[in-house]
Protein backbone atom coordinates (compact mmCIF):
# COMPACT_ATOMS: atom_id res chain seq x y z
CA UNK A 1 0.00 0.00 0.00
CA UNK A 2 1.77 3.26 -0.71
CA UNK A 3 0.54 6.84 0.37
CA UNK A 4 -0.82 9.83 -1.97
CA UNK A 5 0.65 11.91 -3.05
CA UNK A 6 4.83 9.85 -3.04
CA UNK A 7 7.02 8.17 -5.74
CA UNK A 8 6.02 5.45 -4.13
CA UNK A 9 2.18 5.21 -5.24
CA UNK A 10 3.66 6.68 -8.74
CA UNK A 11 5.67 3.65 -9.15
CA UNK A 12 3.10 1.76 -8.15
CA UNK A 13 0.62 2.97 -10.32
CA UNK A 14 3.25 2.90 -13.18
CA UNK A 15 3.49 -0.73 -12.80
CA UNK A 16 -0.11 -1.07 -13.48
CA UNK A 17 -0.44 1.50 -16.46
CA UNK A 18 3.26 -0.24 -17.87
CA UNK A 19 1.97 -3.81 -17.96
CA UNK A 20 -1.16 -3.32 -19.38
CA UNK A 21 -1.92 -3.80 -23.32
CA UNK A 22 -5.45 -1.91 -23.08
CA UNK A 23 -4.07 1.32 -22.36
CA UNK A 24 -2.27 1.06 -25.87
CA UNK A 25 -5.00 0.58 -28.26
CA UNK A 26 -8.40 2.66 -29.29
CA UNK A 27 -7.10 5.65 -29.43
CA UNK A 28 -4.47 5.17 -26.35
CA UNK A 29 -0.80 4.12 -27.42
CA UNK A 30 2.26 6.09 -27.77
CA UNK A 31 2.59 9.30 -25.62
CA UNK A 32 6.23 11.75 -25.09
CA UNK A 33 5.91 13.99 -22.72
CA UNK A 34 6.81 15.87 -19.08
CA UNK A 35 3.91 16.55 -17.33
CA UNK A 36 4.46 17.87 -13.62
CA UNK A 37 1.82 17.22 -10.96
CA UNK A 38 1.47 20.01 -8.60
CA UNK A 39 -0.41 18.96 -5.20
CA UNK A 40 -1.39 21.27 -3.12
CA UNK A 41 2.97 22.12 -2.21
CA UNK A 42 3.97 18.45 -3.09
CA UNK A 43 5.42 18.64 -6.93
CA UNK A 44 6.63 15.31 -8.90
CA UNK A 45 7.53 15.20 -12.53
CA UNK A 46 6.14 12.06 -14.99
CA UNK A 47 7.83 11.41 -18.01
CA UNK A 48 5.62 9.70 -20.70
CA UNK A 49 8.29 8.03 -23.52
CA UNK A 50 6.63 5.95 -26.24
CA UNK A 51 3.85 3.79 -24.39
CA UNK A 52 5.30 3.76 -20.78
CA UNK A 53 5.31 6.26 -17.83
CA UNK A 54 9.06 5.95 -17.47
CA UNK A 55 9.35 7.76 -14.56
CA UNK A 56 8.11 9.69 -11.73
CA UNK A 57 10.50 12.03 -9.24
CA UNK A 58 9.97 14.64 -6.84
CA UNK A 59 10.78 18.45 -7.82
CA UNK A 60 10.46 22.11 -7.10
CA UNK A 61 8.32 24.89 -8.32
CA UNK A 62 11.42 25.37 -10.72
CA UNK A 63 11.35 22.31 -12.16
CA UNK A 64 7.81 23.05 -13.41
CA UNK A 65 9.23 25.45 -15.96
CA UNK A 66 10.84 22.52 -18.14
CA UNK A 67 7.60 20.61 -17.94
CA UNK A 68 5.52 20.34 -20.90
CA UNK A 69 2.69 21.18 -19.13
CA UNK A 70 1.42 20.67 -15.12
CA UNK A 71 -1.48 19.79 -13.42
CA UNK A 72 -1.88 21.83 -10.60
CA UNK A 73 -4.96 21.44 -8.34
CA UNK A 74 -5.24 22.21 -4.36
CA UNK A 75 -4.56 18.71 -2.34
CA UNK A 76 -8.09 18.48 -1.29
CA UNK A 77 -9.14 18.44 -5.28
CA UNK A 78 -6.42 15.89 -5.81
CA UNK A 79 -7.90 13.54 -3.20
CA UNK A 80 -11.36 14.01 -4.17
CA UNK A 81 -10.20 13.14 -7.82
CA UNK A 82 -7.90 9.57 -7.02
CA UNK A 83 -10.90 8.17 -4.05
CA UNK A 84 -13.13 9.00 -6.73
CA UNK A 85 -11.03 6.83 -9.42
CA UNK A 86 -10.32 4.30 -6.78
CA UNK A 87 -14.27 4.29 -5.65
CA UNK A 88 -15.57 3.50 -9.52
CA UNK A 89 -12.53 2.26 -11.18
CA UNK A 90 -12.43 5.01 -13.16
CA UNK A 91 -13.04 8.88 -12.82
CA UNK A 92 -16.98 9.56 -12.92
CA UNK A 93 -17.82 12.39 -15.38
CA UNK A 94 -17.40 14.69 -12.83
CA UNK A 95 -13.77 13.84 -12.10
CA UNK A 96 -12.02 12.96 -15.71
CA UNK A 97 -9.51 15.44 -16.06
CA UNK A 98 -11.19 16.86 -18.73
CA UNK A 99 -14.33 18.03 -16.52
CA UNK A 100 -11.57 19.42 -14.07
CA UNK A 101 -9.75 21.86 -16.54
CA UNK A 102 -13.20 22.98 -17.37
CA UNK A 103 -14.98 23.54 -14.08
CA UNK A 104 -12.25 25.03 -12.32
CA UNK A 105 -11.81 28.79 -12.61
CA UNK A 106 -8.25 28.56 -13.54
CA UNK A 107 -8.04 25.07 -15.61
CA UNK A 108 -6.77 21.78 -14.42
CA UNK A 109 -3.56 22.27 -17.02
CA UNK A 110 -1.19 24.93 -17.22
CA UNK A 111 2.36 25.82 -18.03
CA UNK A 112 5.10 28.66 -16.82
CA UNK A 113 6.47 29.34 -20.54
CA UNK A 114 2.94 29.39 -22.13
CA UNK A 115 4.30 27.70 -25.21
CA UNK A 116 0.59 26.24 -26.85
CA UNK A 117 2.58 23.92 -28.51
CA UNK A 118 3.25 22.33 -25.29
CA UNK A 119 0.69 22.86 -23.40
CA UNK A 120 -1.69 21.51 -26.36
CA UNK A 121 0.14 17.75 -25.43
CA UNK A 122 -2.64 18.00 -22.71
CA UNK A 123 -5.34 17.59 -25.16
CA UNK A 124 -3.40 14.77 -27.89
CA UNK A 125 -2.57 12.72 -24.54
CA UNK A 126 -6.20 13.27 -22.53
CA UNK A 127 -6.69 9.81 -22.62
CA UNK A 128 -3.67 8.31 -22.19
CA UNK A 129 -3.37 10.45 -18.64
CA UNK A 130 -6.89 9.72 -17.84
CA UNK A 131 -5.80 5.73 -18.37
CA UNK A 132 -2.72 6.69 -16.58
CA UNK A 133 -5.02 7.81 -13.09
CA UNK A 134 -7.69 5.33 -13.71
CA UNK A 135 -4.93 2.89 -13.44
CA UNK A 136 -4.89 3.79 -9.89
CA UNK A 137 -7.84 2.59 -9.10
CA UNK A 138 -5.95 -1.25 -9.24
CA UNK A 139 -3.89 -0.08 -6.51
CA UNK A 140 -4.30 0.41 -2.58
CA UNK A 141 -3.88 3.60 -1.45
CA UNK A 142 -3.43 5.81 1.31
CA UNK A 143 -4.17 8.95 1.74
CA UNK A 144 -1.78 11.88 3.40
CA UNK B 1 1.82 -23.58 -89.41
CA UNK B 2 2.25 -26.97 -88.94
CA UNK B 3 2.58 -28.50 -85.47
CA UNK B 4 6.15 -29.95 -86.04
CA UNK B 5 7.36 -26.52 -87.30
CA UNK B 6 6.01 -24.32 -84.32
CA UNK B 7 8.04 -26.16 -81.89
CA UNK B 8 11.57 -25.55 -81.76
CA UNK B 9 14.45 -27.84 -81.37
CA UNK B 10 16.77 -27.80 -79.02
CA UNK B 11 19.51 -26.25 -81.37
CA UNK B 12 17.21 -23.44 -82.10
CA UNK B 13 16.35 -22.66 -78.61
CA UNK B 14 20.29 -22.68 -78.09
CA UNK B 15 20.74 -19.88 -81.08
CA UNK B 16 17.40 -17.73 -79.67
CA UNK B 17 18.52 -14.37 -78.14
CA UNK B 18 18.80 -14.62 -74.56
CA UNK B 19 17.46 -11.77 -72.09
CA UNK B 20 21.23 -10.07 -71.06
CA UNK B 21 20.40 -8.24 -67.86
CA UNK B 22 22.83 -4.95 -67.22
CA UNK B 23 21.48 -3.97 -63.80
CA UNK B 24 22.82 -0.52 -64.85
CA UNK B 25 20.20 0.56 -62.68
CA UNK B 26 21.81 -0.40 -59.63
CA UNK B 27 24.12 2.21 -59.33
CA UNK B 28 21.45 4.73 -59.41
CA UNK B 29 21.64 5.40 -55.93
CA UNK B 30 22.78 8.48 -53.55
CA UNK B 31 23.39 6.63 -50.65
CA UNK B 32 24.28 3.38 -50.76
CA UNK B 33 25.72 1.45 -47.51
CA UNK B 34 23.79 4.00 -44.98
CA UNK B 35 21.39 2.39 -42.62
CA UNK B 36 18.86 4.15 -40.71
CA UNK B 37 18.22 2.62 -37.40
CA UNK B 38 14.96 2.24 -35.29
CA UNK B 39 15.16 3.38 -32.00
CA UNK B 40 13.35 2.99 -28.75
CA UNK B 41 9.47 3.51 -30.14
CA UNK B 42 10.75 1.64 -33.13
CA UNK B 43 11.75 2.78 -36.74
CA UNK B 44 9.79 6.23 -37.09
CA UNK B 45 9.37 8.30 -39.95
CA UNK B 46 11.71 11.21 -38.92
CA UNK B 47 14.37 8.36 -38.26
CA UNK B 48 15.07 8.56 -41.54
CA UNK B 49 15.71 12.35 -42.44
CA UNK B 50 19.85 11.40 -42.59
CA UNK B 51 22.05 12.40 -45.13
CA UNK B 52 20.78 13.25 -48.40
CA UNK B 53 17.48 11.61 -47.37
CA UNK B 54 17.25 14.88 -44.38
CA UNK B 55 18.27 17.59 -47.02
CA UNK B 56 14.07 19.38 -47.05
CA UNK B 57 14.97 22.37 -49.08
CA UNK B 58 12.93 26.25 -48.89
CA UNK B 59 11.97 25.01 -52.53
CA UNK B 60 11.17 22.02 -54.27
CA UNK B 61 12.26 21.76 -58.41
CA UNK B 62 11.32 18.78 -58.98
CA UNK B 63 7.68 18.51 -60.75
CA UNK B 64 7.16 15.09 -60.81
CA UNK B 65 6.77 12.43 -58.47
CA UNK B 66 10.10 11.60 -57.54
CA UNK B 67 10.64 10.40 -54.03
CA UNK B 68 13.04 12.88 -51.79
CA UNK B 69 16.56 11.59 -52.39
CA UNK B 70 15.85 9.44 -55.46
CA UNK B 71 17.57 9.44 -58.91
CA UNK B 72 15.36 11.52 -60.98
CA UNK B 73 14.77 9.81 -64.37
CA UNK B 74 15.37 11.95 -67.64
CA UNK B 75 12.11 13.25 -69.66
CA UNK B 76 9.28 12.29 -66.64
CA UNK B 77 6.85 15.12 -67.55
CA UNK B 78 5.59 17.50 -65.08
CA UNK B 79 3.00 16.71 -62.96
CA UNK B 80 2.28 20.59 -62.12
CA UNK B 81 2.57 20.87 -58.09
CA UNK B 82 1.25 24.29 -57.41
CA UNK B 83 2.63 23.57 -53.90
CA UNK B 84 6.99 23.54 -54.27
CA UNK B 85 7.69 26.30 -51.50
CA UNK B 86 8.40 25.16 -47.95
CA UNK B 87 6.94 27.95 -46.19
CA UNK B 88 3.60 26.87 -48.18
CA UNK B 89 3.03 23.79 -45.97
CA UNK B 90 5.81 22.76 -43.94
CA UNK B 91 5.70 21.76 -40.27
CA UNK B 92 8.50 20.13 -37.93
CA UNK B 93 6.44 18.06 -36.47
CA UNK B 94 4.59 16.45 -39.24
CA UNK B 95 6.71 13.80 -39.08
CA UNK B 96 6.02 13.30 -35.52
CA UNK B 97 1.89 13.69 -35.71
CA UNK B 98 2.16 11.16 -38.51
CA UNK B 99 3.33 8.34 -36.31
CA UNK B 100 1.16 9.62 -33.44
CA UNK B 101 -1.57 9.77 -35.53
CA UNK B 102 -1.03 5.94 -36.83
CA UNK B 103 -0.27 4.88 -33.78
CA UNK B 104 -3.66 6.46 -31.45
CA UNK B 105 -5.82 5.38 -34.29
CA UNK B 106 -9.38 3.79 -33.04
CA UNK B 107 -11.79 1.87 -34.93
CA UNK B 108 -15.74 3.52 -34.29
CA UNK B 109 -17.19 0.38 -35.03
CA UNK B 110 -15.67 -1.85 -32.57
CA UNK B 111 -14.00 0.23 -29.86
CA UNK B 112 -16.56 3.15 -29.16
CA UNK B 113 -19.18 1.24 -26.46
CA UNK B 114 -22.30 1.75 -28.43
CA UNK B 115 -24.53 -0.63 -26.09
CA UNK B 116 -24.09 1.93 -22.84
CA UNK B 117 -26.21 4.35 -25.12
CA UNK B 118 -29.44 4.34 -23.34
CA UNK B 119 -32.86 5.86 -24.57
CA UNK B 120 -32.57 9.43 -23.98
CA UNK B 121 -35.38 12.20 -23.52
CA UNK B 122 -36.96 13.50 -26.68
CA UNK B 123 -35.62 17.32 -26.09
CA UNK B 124 -32.21 15.95 -25.82
CA UNK B 125 -32.10 13.10 -28.46
CA UNK B 126 -32.95 15.88 -30.71
CA UNK B 127 -30.14 18.29 -29.21
CA UNK B 128 -27.38 15.60 -29.83
CA UNK B 129 -28.59 14.67 -33.54
CA UNK B 130 -28.55 18.29 -34.18
CA UNK B 131 -25.08 18.66 -32.93
CA UNK B 132 -24.25 15.31 -34.50
CA UNK B 133 -25.03 16.15 -37.86
CA UNK B 134 -23.01 19.78 -37.26
CA UNK B 135 -20.18 17.91 -36.54
CA UNK B 136 -20.89 15.85 -39.65
CA UNK B 137 -20.45 18.17 -41.55
CA UNK B 138 -17.38 19.36 -39.90
CA UNK B 139 -15.51 16.49 -40.62
CA UNK B 140 -16.78 16.11 -44.17
CA UNK B 141 -15.48 19.84 -44.91
CA UNK B 142 -12.10 18.65 -43.21
CA UNK B 143 -12.21 15.67 -45.56
CA UNK B 144 -12.97 17.69 -48.64
CA UNK B 145 -10.48 20.47 -48.02
CA UNK B 146 -7.22 18.65 -47.28
CA UNK B 147 -7.93 15.90 -50.17
CA UNK B 148 -8.38 19.22 -51.79
CA UNK B 149 -5.06 20.92 -51.55
CA UNK B 150 -3.02 17.51 -50.86
CA UNK B 151 -2.66 16.53 -54.20
CA UNK B 152 -1.22 19.81 -55.08
CA UNK B 153 1.52 19.09 -52.58
CA UNK B 154 5.21 18.31 -53.95
CA UNK B 155 6.70 15.30 -53.09
CA UNK B 156 9.98 16.87 -51.55
CA UNK B 157 7.69 17.42 -48.42
CA UNK B 158 6.11 13.85 -47.67
CA UNK B 159 6.18 14.04 -44.26
CA UNK B 160 3.22 16.59 -44.74
CA UNK B 161 1.42 14.96 -47.11
CA UNK B 162 1.84 11.73 -44.94
CA UNK B 163 0.29 13.31 -42.02
CA UNK B 164 -2.94 15.14 -43.83
CA UNK B 165 -3.50 11.67 -45.08
CA UNK B 166 -3.90 10.66 -41.37
CA UNK B 167 -5.80 13.84 -40.88
CA UNK B 168 -8.02 12.94 -43.35
CA UNK B 169 -8.25 9.50 -41.90
CA UNK B 170 -9.73 11.01 -38.80
CA UNK B 171 -12.18 13.76 -40.60
CA UNK B 172 -13.46 9.86 -42.10
CA UNK B 173 -13.79 8.61 -38.64
CA UNK B 174 -15.09 11.88 -37.15
CA UNK B 175 -17.65 11.56 -39.77
CA UNK B 176 -18.25 7.85 -39.10
CA UNK B 177 -18.78 8.34 -35.69
CA UNK B 178 -21.08 11.28 -35.68
CA UNK B 179 -23.39 9.75 -38.12
CA UNK B 180 -23.61 6.62 -35.90
CA UNK B 181 -24.30 8.48 -32.67
CA UNK B 182 -27.07 10.64 -34.54
CA UNK B 183 -28.46 7.64 -36.14
CA UNK B 184 -28.06 4.47 -33.22
CA UNK B 185 -30.78 5.87 -30.43
CA UNK B 186 -33.71 6.39 -32.73
CA UNK B 187 -33.01 10.32 -33.31
CA UNK B 188 -31.52 10.81 -36.74
CA UNK B 189 -29.49 13.24 -38.33
CA UNK B 190 -31.37 16.68 -37.82
CA UNK B 191 -30.94 20.14 -39.78
CA UNK B 192 -28.35 20.97 -41.92
CA UNK B 193 -26.14 24.03 -40.32
CA UNK B 194 -25.88 27.18 -42.20
CA UNK B 195 -22.24 26.62 -43.65
CA UNK B 196 -21.04 30.02 -43.91
CA UNK B 197 -17.98 29.10 -42.45
CA UNK B 198 -17.74 25.56 -44.65
CA UNK B 199 -18.20 27.53 -47.82
CA UNK B 200 -15.32 29.73 -46.45
CA UNK B 201 -13.05 26.91 -45.67
CA UNK B 202 -14.15 25.00 -49.02
CA UNK B 203 -13.60 28.18 -51.29
CA UNK B 204 -10.42 29.28 -50.39
CA UNK B 205 -8.26 30.02 -52.93
CA UNK B 206 -5.11 31.71 -51.92
CA UNK B 207 -2.97 28.84 -50.88
CA UNK B 208 -2.51 25.69 -48.48
CA UNK B 209 -1.67 28.13 -45.23
CA UNK B 210 -4.82 30.51 -45.99
CA UNK B 211 -6.77 27.20 -45.85
CA UNK B 212 -5.22 26.30 -42.55
CA UNK B 213 -5.88 29.20 -41.31
CA UNK B 214 -9.70 28.72 -41.63
CA UNK B 215 -9.94 25.06 -41.20
CA UNK B 216 -7.82 24.41 -38.01
CA UNK B 217 -7.25 28.10 -36.26
CA UNK B 218 -10.56 29.37 -36.54
CA UNK B 219 -13.04 25.87 -37.10
CA UNK B 220 -10.56 23.60 -35.95
CA UNK B 221 -10.39 25.54 -32.61
CA UNK B 222 -13.90 26.12 -32.68
CA UNK B 223 -14.56 22.32 -32.70
CA UNK B 224 -11.89 21.64 -29.97
CA UNK B 225 -13.83 23.62 -27.92
CA UNK B 226 -17.46 22.14 -28.59
CA UNK B 227 -15.65 18.38 -27.84
CA UNK B 228 -14.17 19.12 -24.86
CA UNK B 229 -17.74 20.67 -23.34
CA UNK B 230 -19.50 17.39 -25.25
CA UNK B 231 -17.20 15.25 -23.52
CA UNK B 232 -18.18 17.39 -20.25
CA UNK B 233 -21.88 17.01 -20.68
CA UNK B 234 -21.99 13.48 -22.17
CA UNK B 235 -24.64 11.21 -21.54
CA UNK B 236 -23.15 8.12 -21.70
CA UNK B 237 -19.75 5.87 -22.11
CA UNK B 238 -19.70 5.79 -25.84
CA UNK B 239 -20.14 9.84 -26.23
CA UNK B 240 -17.35 10.38 -23.38
CA UNK B 241 -15.52 8.03 -25.79
CA UNK B 242 -16.16 9.34 -28.83
CA UNK B 243 -15.54 13.22 -27.63
CA UNK B 244 -12.39 12.31 -25.80
CA UNK B 245 -11.44 10.61 -29.06
CA UNK B 246 -12.28 12.53 -31.46
CA UNK B 247 -10.41 15.99 -29.61
CA UNK B 248 -6.69 14.12 -29.01
CA UNK B 249 -7.21 13.66 -33.09
CA UNK B 250 -8.51 17.59 -33.59
CA UNK B 251 -5.46 18.77 -31.19
CA UNK B 252 -3.10 17.00 -33.91
CA UNK B 253 -4.45 18.78 -36.92
CA UNK B 254 -4.29 22.09 -34.23
CA UNK B 255 -0.77 21.13 -33.96
CA UNK B 256 0.31 20.70 -37.36
CA UNK B 257 -1.67 24.75 -38.15
CA UNK B 258 0.17 26.34 -35.27
CA UNK B 259 3.57 24.46 -36.24
CA UNK B 260 3.08 25.48 -39.92
CA UNK B 261 1.99 28.86 -39.47
CA UNK B 262 4.91 29.28 -37.14
CA UNK B 263 7.05 28.43 -39.81
CA UNK B 264 5.30 30.10 -42.46
CA UNK B 265 5.28 33.30 -40.39
CA UNK B 266 9.07 33.01 -39.67
CA UNK B 267 9.37 32.66 -43.70
CA UNK B 268 7.17 34.06 -46.08
CA UNK B 269 7.06 37.68 -46.52
CA UNK B 270 3.87 39.25 -45.41
CA UNK B 271 2.50 36.42 -43.36
CA UNK B 272 1.65 37.91 -40.61
CA UNK B 273 -0.39 40.85 -42.31
CA UNK B 274 -1.50 38.21 -44.45
CA UNK B 275 -2.88 35.85 -41.89
CA UNK B 276 -4.44 38.72 -39.55
CA UNK B 277 -6.43 39.44 -42.56
CA UNK B 278 -7.76 36.25 -42.90
CA UNK B 279 -8.39 36.02 -39.50
CA UNK B 280 -10.45 38.95 -39.63
CA UNK B 281 -12.87 37.33 -42.67
CA UNK B 282 -12.77 34.12 -40.48
CA UNK B 283 -14.06 35.58 -37.63
CA UNK B 284 -16.93 37.45 -39.64
CA UNK B 285 -17.42 33.67 -41.39
CA UNK B 286 -17.52 31.89 -37.67
CA UNK B 287 -19.60 35.14 -36.41
CA UNK B 288 -22.47 34.76 -39.41
CA UNK B 289 -22.53 31.39 -38.10
CA UNK B 290 -23.05 31.43 -34.73
CA UNK B 291 -25.85 33.69 -35.43
CA UNK B 292 -27.98 31.36 -36.67
CA UNK B 293 -30.00 30.01 -33.29
CA UNK B 294 -29.44 26.33 -33.95
CA UNK B 295 -26.64 24.82 -33.06
CA UNK B 296 -26.83 27.38 -29.81
CA UNK B 297 -30.17 26.12 -28.63
CA UNK B 298 -29.14 22.41 -29.30
CA UNK B 299 -26.14 22.57 -27.36
CA UNK B 300 -27.52 24.48 -24.46
CA UNK B 301 -30.27 21.67 -24.40
CA UNK B 302 -27.54 19.27 -24.26
CA UNK B 303 -25.62 21.30 -21.25
CA UNK B 304 -29.18 22.03 -19.44
CA UNK B 305 -30.05 18.31 -19.31
CA UNK B 306 -33.43 19.06 -21.53
CA UNK B 307 -35.35 22.47 -22.69
CA UNK B 308 -36.18 24.03 -18.80
CA UNK B 309 -32.16 23.44 -17.83
CA UNK B 310 -31.41 25.33 -20.96
CA UNK B 311 -32.80 28.40 -20.41
CA UNK B 312 -30.77 29.03 -17.59
CA UNK B 313 -28.08 26.68 -16.85
CA UNK B 314 -27.45 25.45 -20.63
CA UNK B 315 -26.57 28.71 -21.93
CA UNK B 316 -24.84 29.79 -18.58
CA UNK B 317 -22.50 26.82 -19.89
CA UNK B 318 -22.94 27.79 -23.53
CA UNK B 319 -21.32 31.25 -22.74
CA UNK B 320 -18.69 29.61 -20.89
CA UNK B 321 -17.94 27.48 -23.95
CA UNK B 322 -17.88 30.58 -26.08
CA UNK B 323 -15.78 32.60 -23.70
CA UNK B 324 -13.25 29.44 -23.75
CA UNK B 325 -13.20 29.46 -27.97
CA UNK B 326 -12.63 33.21 -27.64
CA UNK B 327 -9.65 32.90 -25.08
CA UNK B 328 -7.90 30.22 -26.75
CA UNK B 329 -8.14 31.51 -30.40
CA UNK B 330 -6.67 34.45 -29.14
CA UNK B 331 -3.68 32.80 -26.95
CA UNK B 332 -3.20 31.20 -30.05
CA UNK B 333 -2.45 34.32 -32.21
CA UNK B 334 -0.38 35.73 -29.70
CA UNK B 335 1.53 32.80 -29.44
CA UNK B 336 1.95 32.88 -33.23
CA UNK B 337 2.14 36.65 -32.61
CA UNK B 338 -0.31 37.58 -35.46
CA UNK B 339 -1.63 41.50 -34.62
CA UNK B 340 -5.19 40.56 -33.17
CA UNK B 341 -7.57 43.32 -31.73
CA UNK B 342 -10.19 41.43 -29.51
CA UNK B 343 -12.47 44.52 -29.36
CA UNK B 344 -12.78 44.28 -33.00
CA UNK B 345 -14.24 41.11 -33.10
CA UNK B 346 -17.74 41.09 -34.65
CA UNK B 347 -21.07 39.67 -32.94
CA UNK B 348 -21.40 37.76 -30.90
CA UNK B 349 -17.22 36.85 -30.64
CA UNK B 350 -16.86 40.42 -28.91
CA UNK B 351 -19.17 39.00 -26.58
CA UNK B 352 -16.96 36.88 -25.19
CA UNK B 353 -13.44 38.92 -24.73
CA UNK B 354 -12.34 39.75 -21.16
CA UNK B 355 -9.15 40.28 -21.90
CA UNK B 356 -7.21 43.51 -22.51
CA UNK B 357 -6.73 44.20 -26.12
CA UNK B 358 -3.28 43.21 -27.55
CA UNK B 359 -2.96 45.44 -29.88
Amino acid sequence: MSRFPSVDWFDEVRAVFNADDSYRGAGGGTCNCTAGMKIGDDIFVLTFEGIECSRAVVADEAALDDVDFYLDMPRGDWLEMVKNIAANGSADLHHTLNTLDLDREDGLATSHHGDQYREDLFFRYNQTLQFFFNASARIKSEYA
Amino acid sequence: MSESSAKESPAEKAEAPKFQPKYNWMNKTRSWGMRALPGKAGLKLGDLNMGIYGEIPMHWDDQSRNPRGAVPRRGMPPVGYAIRDKGGLWADCAADLYEEAIQRRWAPATDVPWDSIEPLPDDVEHAVCQVCTELTQYANVDIETITGWQHQMSYGYHEVKQYLATATFDAARHYECFRKRALVNGGGLGLEGPGQVNRMILESRGGWTEAVVYLFLVRGVFTMTLYRYLGRYAHNDAERFIYGHALADKARHVTYALDHLKFALAHVEDQQLVTATLLAIGDNGLARDLRDPVLKEALAIIFGGGIDGARQQGMEVYHALMRDYVDTHLAYCRWLDIPRNPAALPPPLNEYVDAPADV
